[in-house]
């Protein structure tokens, strides 16, 4: 199987994540096996592959929650390998989870403003030296809030609590809450997963929105027809590698990715 | 040279601890949650041992310095142990829905419930089985280890209990599917078996292995509502010392736990000067180190 | 400040618990100011018991800015609270073997100063940990410290404790002799004698409007009562208002999902630290107010019962709630000394020929130790949340309007509706 795995596109232009050679081992497991890809700025990069390819392990690699066995993530050339989640959202990369655990407690605008960096008022001693600069920092923060869910045209969900909004809702709060961390890529986990049909157009529309202002996206999704629709180019991962990358009608119609999907279970 | 002294009352000491943990063990994994009553759960065994024996007597003959009766006593603190985890399992844990931490908590509510009730019978203070207290056994003391018959009753019946498990665990059908959801809960709910009973007897082991251990604990010792309570974080190094979930990880955490706390003498007569009144706080250190370094336990993967 | 002017209103717009949390209050208050006026509630105990249930409620605050903000299960609350006692008492006590005899106030500062440094050496490592680890490597820290309480004699004399600890107002112009200089007072709510509502038959009637007489120790409670409120309305000062704030809500998230906030950005394990120091320092607070209170310090005094306590008050209060635990440390303070008089009880009924005599003896601690297990396991199972759950959004104030009040909208009302 290996030798028929061409791998993905690398040497492109204005690279936002690049990754090389990543390796990761649960035991004697191997997740990630030499995987690379490049993620070029402005695109939505779909990443698909069958269950157990290790799309997820990629994910949490990427993004700083698993620490590589081997190989090296950069995000806006800057190498984060190996580096804590919150040091790789510093370097542009914010990513959302598959299962938004719901915030007890907190209202959706208040779990909005969670998604800001780098706030004052995130600094404890400045709580009491520069209330002043807290509070403009915070109304602003709140404006954007505010004008970021009218966009999303969920406006009106912004003072419920965050537990009573469905998991379609939540989905969007998350996509919205993450635009306010103010990306340079977003990797986005199974974005419509359990979302109904209605707001799942919703949630293209904005991701393609979004792009057309500016985000680069990487999308992990099982929902074929949606990646498809969205992605351009897809990467299709198998056994923790690169089986290959193209343009969503030269994957779906590769005979490897389809021998790929038939065999993935076996 | 008491050396061998401190290895003899390491075997012993161990023996409670191994009795105690694996019950830990098994109930952290199967039930997801750290149980902060399992201490408590040994207390009852012991006291229901109390006043079986008392009832029931001596009974004639004597094994090992230890009354017929006793033995009674010792099945009687299993038993009445078992049942009331598992009647505190079905009214108070199974109907929750508030997580691992929740129930972590709710387990300390439990623990306080069981020894007020002890206490309230019982009262604060010390009591002892009303067996005969023995003399070292005399062969022995020449190699200058005191020890006496019932110490050997201790590690001799939590060697055949835990003999027993192994058997169980090994060689039924019951025993496997224990291991393989200790191992993983999540794989073995989705293969299919019947987790719920599979979670009874877990319970039932487990509780019922703690009695045990408290029965000997107060043999060992004294009888004491707060026994179990004091001895649990020990009970919780060992288990998290061999690895959450493993139940021979757990005795064998239990064994060294119970080593190392009848060891402590050795650091003194080398000089070192940290005395026996520390010999717990010295393994709660090692337990947050093993928190840290190997969290998966010294039979654990390392992460 | 409707209350002032429609507290009708304002009452019917409480949620459900808030009202009987409110009933409660007021009944309580009134029973209290009934026992004083009636001459068997001593207004020095009142003043005890006052000073008292303020540390529980400093307690209860500081648990409830690690658990109830940060989710952080901290099982060393005793220790902290000892570590402020100890603190303090090691540096102003003339029986210290350390270092007595200084101002108190130097005391306050060196047990605060401890309490940090402590509380960043064992959230180092515990703080990476698991939050089930957290609760057991916490607890048994706490039982190491308390360890060498006990055994470093050289350090702490030991189970013998600290005596001869002075008042924390010693060496105070004015106030370190207010308690002896004030004048023996006396009260006479009802002049010219006193008013029997109806005969002392069957020990129903009584009568209130006794004299009371304010001495000594009365002034002396006072003052101590005097410094537990302003160590609670400082921290409830700066405990509002970081929570109420960007910084709060960080902490709020990473109880919720931590993994979130780590994804958006957030250095967690730095927050949870600032958290962690924090809620000690507020607990040290109440152990150094404890010290100069109760004068004498023993290991006795580290026993993890006390974490248990506040724990219970946190939780019956509302997980996230400052408002909840204050009302928590009042709660557990009332069960404390409710289940003390128990032991004094005894019932002995006349049934003709024979006597039966019950006595509650020695049944205090258990009843006590049961009490607070039965309302642990209840609250669990039916109301997680608490009494009085947090319903503020942590936003800081004046950025956004006021949650709107009212039937149909808010958070108010969503949330408080829960308990229907």
């Amino acid at each position: 199987m290996r030798d028929r795995h061409e791998g993905a596109n690398m040497g492109k232009e204005n690279v936002v994540l690049r990754v090389e050679n990543l390796e990761k081992r649960f035991g004697g497991l191997v997740a990630t096996d030499d995987a690379s890809f490049e993620v070029e700025r402005g695109t939505i990069t779909g990443l698909i592959g069958p269950n157990g390819a290790g799309k997820s392990t990629i994910f949490n690699l990427i993004s700083g929650f698993y620490e590589p066995d081997g190989g090296r993530v950069e995000v806006n050339g800057i190498d984060v390998t190996g580096r804590k989640p919150y040091e790789v959202a510093d370097a542009g990369l914010i990513r959302t989870f598959q299962t938004p655990r719901k915030l007890e407690g907190m209202t959706v605008r208040e779990a909005m403003l969670v998604g800001p960096r780098e706030q004052p008022g995130e600094s404890f001693v400045k709580l009491f030296t520069d209330p002043e600069g807290v509070a403009s920092a915070e109304s602003a923060n709140l404006a954007e809030a505010q004008r970021i869910l009218e966009e999303f045209e969920i406006d009106h969900l912004a003072t419920q609590p965050a537990t009573d909004i469905s998991g379609g809702q939540m989905k969007l709060v998350e996509l919205a809450r993450a635009m306010l961390a103010d990306p340079e890529i977003l990797l986005l986990d199974e974005p419509v997963a359990g979302v109904n049909p209605t707001l799942r157009n919703d949630l293209a529309e904005q991701i393609r929105r979004l792009n057309e202002q500016g985000t680069t996206f990487c999308i992990i999704e099982h929902d074929m027809e949606f990646v498809m629709k969205l992605a351009d180019p897809v990467v299709v991962l198998n056994q923790g590698n690169v089986l290959m990358e193209g343009p969503p009608e030269a994957v779906q119609s590769d005979e490897r990715v389809i021998d790929a999907y038939l065999g993935g279970d076996a | 040279m008491p050396l061998l002294e401190y290895l003899a009352n390491g075997l012993i000491f161990s023996s409670i601890i191994v009795l105690g943990s694996i019950g830990l063990s098994l109930v952290y994994s199967i039930a997801d949650f750290a149980n902060f009553a399992h201490g408590d759960t040994m207390t009852i065994g012991a006291y229901t041992a109390l006043l079986t024996f008392g009832a029931v007597g001596g009974l004639g003959g004597a094994v090992l310095g230890l009354p017929y009766g006793f033995f009674v006593a010792l099945l009687a603190g299993i038993a009445v142990a078992a049942l009331v985890a598992v009647v505190t399992e079905r009214i108070v844990y199974k109907p929750m829905d508030v997580g691992s931490i929740g129930m972590l908590i709710t387990s300390i509510g439990i623990a306080f419930i069981y020894r007020a009730i002890i206490q309230l019978r019982f009262g604060a203070d010390f009591t002892r089985y009303d067996v005969q207290t023995l003399r070292p056994i005399e062969w022995l003391v020449q190699y200058d280890i005191r020890i006496t018959e019932h110490d050997v009753a201790i590690v001799l019946s939590a060697a055949i209990l835990v003999t027993g498990l192994h058997l169980l665990l090994q060689y039924t059908d019951l025993g496997r599917k224990m291991r393989a959801m200790a191992d993983n809960p999540e794989l073995a709910r989705v293969s299919g078996i019947r987790t719920e009973r599979v979670k009874l007897w877990t319970w039932v082991i487990g509780a019922g292995l703690a009695g045990s251990g408290g029965v000997f604990l107060g043999l060992f010792n004294q009888l004491r509502p707060r026994m179990g309570f004091s001895l649990l974080l020990l009970i919780f190094a060992a288990v998290i010392l061999g690895g959450i979930g493993s139940v021979y990880g757990a005795m064998l955490g239990g064994f060294l736990i119970g080593m190392i706390h009848e060891l402590m003498p050795i650091l003194t007569d080398y000089g070192i000067p940290i005395g026996t009144e520390y010999a717990e706080a010295v393994v709660f250190v090692i337990m947050v180190v093993v928190l840290l370094v190997r969290p998966n336990g010294i039979m654990g993967e390392a992460t | 400040m409707s209350w002032l002017t429609d507290p009708a209103g304002e009452f019917a717009d409480l949620t459900r618990a808030e009202q009987g949390v409110t009933l409660f209050v007021v009944a309580f208050a009134i029973y209290l100011l009934f026992g004083l006026l009636r001459g068997t509630l001593d207004p020095t105990y009142f003043m005890f018991l006052l000073g008292l249930a303020s540390m529980y409620a400093l307690l209860s605050l500081g648990l409830n800015s690690q658990w109830g903000f940060t989710g952080l299960i901290n099982f060393s609350v005793a220790a902290f609270f000892g570590i402020g006692a100890y603190g303090t008492a090691l540096m102003t006590a003339s029986s210290s073997p350390i270092a007595g005899g200084f101002n108190p106030i130097v005391g306050l500062v060196v047990a605060l100063v401890v309490a940090a440094v402590i509380a960043v050496a064992i959230g180092i490592p515990t703080l990476r940990l698991r939050a089930d680890y957290l609760a057991i490597a916490s607890l048994g820290l706490a039982e190491v410290i308390r360890r060498i309480v006990l055994n470093e004699q050289g350090l702490t004399n030991g189970s013998a404790g600290v005596r001869g600890i002075p008042s924390f107002f010693e060496g105070w112009p004015v106030l370190a002799t207010f308690p002896q200089s004030m004048p023996e007072t006396t009260i006479d709510p009802v002049p010219g004698g006193s008013v029997t509502v109806a005969e002392p038959v069957f020990g129903i009637g009584f009568t209130v409007g006794q004299e009371i007489v304010l001495r000594t120790p009365f002034w002396r409670a006072l003052l101590n009562v005097s410094l537990v409120f302003v160590f609670l309305g400082v921290s409830y000062g700066v405990l509002r208002r970081v929570h109420r704030s960007p910084w709060g809500r960080v902490l709020r998230t990473i109880r919720a999902d931590e993994d979130l906030a780590r994804a958006l950005g957030k250095d967690t394990y730095s927050f949870k630290m600032q958290s962690f120091v924090l809620g000690s320092l507020v607990m040290a607070l109440a152990g150094v107010f404890y010290a100069h209170l109760n004068l004498y310090v023993s290991p006795g005094d580290l026993d993890p019962i006390t974490t248990f306590y506040v724990w219970v008050a946190v939780i019956l209060g509302g997980s996230g709630s400052n408002r909840g635990a204050l009302f928590g440390g009042f709660v557990v303070v009332a069960i404390r000394e409710g289940t003390r008089f128990l032991n004094q009880i005894s019932l002995s009924l006349d049934l003709g020929a024979t006597e039966v005599v019950f006595s509650f003896e020695g049944l205090g601690g258990p009843m006590r130790l049961l009490l607070i297990g039965l309302i642990i396991v209840v609250l669990m199972r039916f109301r997680p949340e608490g009494l009085l759950p947090p319903q503020r959004e942590l936003i800081w104030p004046g950025t956004v309007d006021e949650v709107p009040e009212g039937p149909d909208v808010g958070v108010r009302e969503a949330r408080g509706g829960s308990d229907e």
